[in-house]
């Protein structure tokens, strides 16, 4: 009975251990075979073999990874500093009282509800060419913009999944932006007025130093996000024309359905390097930053 | 000055809904067109409401299957994550301790590893423990996936509360353990309601491991069931729509219904970072 009792009486301490032996069943596991599995030939069929790195020295040789690593990292450019711009720009419009915020703020967030890959279905019944919804609209001026074939080309493909990205997420940043505009003390922004600071000087000076914190968050995640995009990509282009719009999990995806699983889970790996280090050089500057302060 | 300045911020406002609403009435607009109207050269602004594509869509396609699918996985992943996320949260916010502190920095540095990598050896796990084509295993990978975001919402907003919201509980004889669930726990509902619509909406959209792990049709979640009604039926743009419509419906509900407290349950995680 005490025994129970003292049981009992810790059990907050270990209130944890569900959740991370769910994690470590479904997740950590996994991770460490899959780094297994990229030392080997494992192809699904045969037995696999230890062959060391040489799936990682395939891999530099592999033009088209190359060309897919430039299109994820491309992709990334464009994406996450245009979507913090936005998300940024977005709330503070947000932050000022005027009638109908609340509809505003749902409906930019309501694009990030939508499944990417319908999204990108939508938008492949706007960018068609000839049939398209864009086309038709854009019928009448004849010419321009409505004749594109958007998805035709390499470099408009690029643009176009990046403006679609770009366009679904900007709500999601911009919920973070306010939260953390929304928790900025108003004596703060009182003192500055004070002070005499003016709009941009307290923009500069006051809000965006107290926001980095979501700063932070945001960029973290679109980081993420934009390095392993994946759905969006299948329904709009395939990654075509060509691989020009290949990205580095589609890849991987494909030659996981070709049966290369030692060499796809090399590549996956490789994947998981080229997002670490960016959010990693990132964080160390933030903190740096946060130290000034 | 301050008129204009007044006037553009409505402008502003009003150009970002066109902007965000535009690929809906798009999608609208072709769920209530007629095949001819769809794809015509030519566009009219207003569809010729033929309300006939959805019941069309839905008997064609196996949609109404797949969305029961993606009900039952998100619904019960949902229940799992709660209940796992908010009692870890509240172990590691409240009671320091290295175990604790292990498993919060576990969760953080596992939300920059792309799901991705996991999948051949996942695939294996999967197929060991018959969770293939099963919804009791797509649940509980669900609900793993949403762990390292849920625990960390949920941990941040906990910090945020003062402690006496249990203390008064533990006073009158409660444990810690059973004051969190009697008294705690409803305090956390902003919080709740913003892991229930970020990993639900990320359930329900889920395809990159339904795809792999729920093969056979009868087991299908509504994005594989549109993609495969995309590969099939692809030239008719109106079904498609409409079966697309069909399936939005739901998430775009859950999320209006929930979102008054979502800004409020990720404030936390926003500003302690």
């Amino acid at each position: 009975m005490t025994l129970l009792r003292s049981i009992n009486n810790r059990l907050h301490n270990y209130m944890a251990v569900p959740a991370i032996v769910l994690f470590a069943v479904f997740f950590l596991y996994p991770l460490a075979r899959g780094i297994g599995v990229s030392l080997t030939d494992s192809n699904g069929m045969t037995a696999p073999h230890f062959v060391g790195l040489q799936n990682f020295f395939d891999f530099f040789q592999d033009d088209r990874a190359k060309q897919d690593v430039r299109n994820t990292v491309l992709f990334a450019l464009g994406s996450a500093p245009l979507l913090n711009l936005f998300g940024f720009l977005y709330a503070l419009l947000m932050d000022r009282p005027f009638r109908g915020k609340a509809a505003v703020r749902t409906l930019v967030y309501m694009p990030a509800v939508i499944s990417p890959l319908i999204m990108g279905y939508i938008w492949y019944f706007i960018l068609q060419p000839e049939r398209g919804f864009l086309f038709r609209m854009l019928k009448p001026l004849h010419g321009g913009l409505g004749d594109m074939d958007w998805l035709g080309g390499s470099n408009s493909a690029l643009i176009v999944l990046i403006a679609v990205n770009v366009w679904q997420y900007v709500g999601m940043t911009m919920i973070v932006y306010l939260a953390g505009l929304q928790s900025i003390p108003s004596e703060l922004y009182e003192a500055s007025r004070i002070d005499g600071a003016g709009y941009m000087k307290t923009l500069r000076y006051v809000t965006i130093p107290m926001l980095y914190p979501s700063v932070k968050i945001n960029v973290v995640t679109n980081i993420i996000g934009s390095l392993s995009v994946f759905d969006i990509i299948v329904a709009l282009t395939d990654g075509g024309p060509g691989y020009s719009t290949e990205s580095l999990s589609l890849y991987i995806m494909r030659q996981l359905y070709g049966s290369q699983t030692g060499y796809s889970t090399a590549v996956a790996v490789i994947l998981f390097v080229i997002i670490i280090i960016p959010v990693a050089v990132y964080l160390r500057f933030m903190k740096t930053r946060e130290f000034e302060m | 000055m301050a008129r204009l300045a007044a006037w553009l911020k409505y402008a502003v406002a009003a150009l970002i809904s066109l902007i965000s609403v535009f690929p809906f009435y798009v999608l609208l607009y072709l769920a209530l067109s007629s095949p001819s109207r769809a794809i015509a050269n030519g566009i009219a602004w207003l569809p010729d409401f033929r309300f006939r594509n959805f019941a069309d869509a839905w008997n064609v396609s196996h949609i109404g299957m797949a969305m029961a699918n993606s009900a039952i996985i998100t619904g019960c992943s949902l229940l799992l994550i709660v209940a796992l996320a908010s009692s870890a949260g509240y172990s590691i916010a409240r009671f320091a301790g290295k175990f604790n502190a292990a498993v919060l920095n576990t969760l953080l540095v596992s939300m920059m590893i792309p799901a991705i990598i996991i999948t051949v050896p996942l695939y294996s796990l999967m197929k060991s423990i018959h969770g293939i084509n099963t919804h009791w295993a797509m649940i509980l990978l669900m609900a793993a996936n949403a762990m390292p975001l849920s625990v960390f919402l949920y941990t941040s907003f906990i910090k945020l509360l003062p402690r006496e919201v249990e203390e008064s509980a533990v006073m009158d004889g409660c444990t810690y353990f059973s004051a969190f669930w009697r008294v705690t726990f409803h305090f956390l509902r902003p919080v709740t309601a913003a892991v229930v619509i970020l990993s639900g909406l990320s359930i329900w959209n889920n395809y990159a491991q339904a795809v792999f792990f729920l093969q056979k049709s009868e087991m299908h979640t509504f994005p594989l069931a549109v993609a495969m009604f995309f590969q099939k039926y692809g030239a008719q743009w109106n079904l498609m729509a409409a079966a697309a419509a069909i399936g939005l419906a739901p998430a775009v509900l859950a999320f209006l219904a929930f979102q008054q407290y979502f800004i409020k349950g990720i404030t936390a995680g926003a500003v302690k970072g």
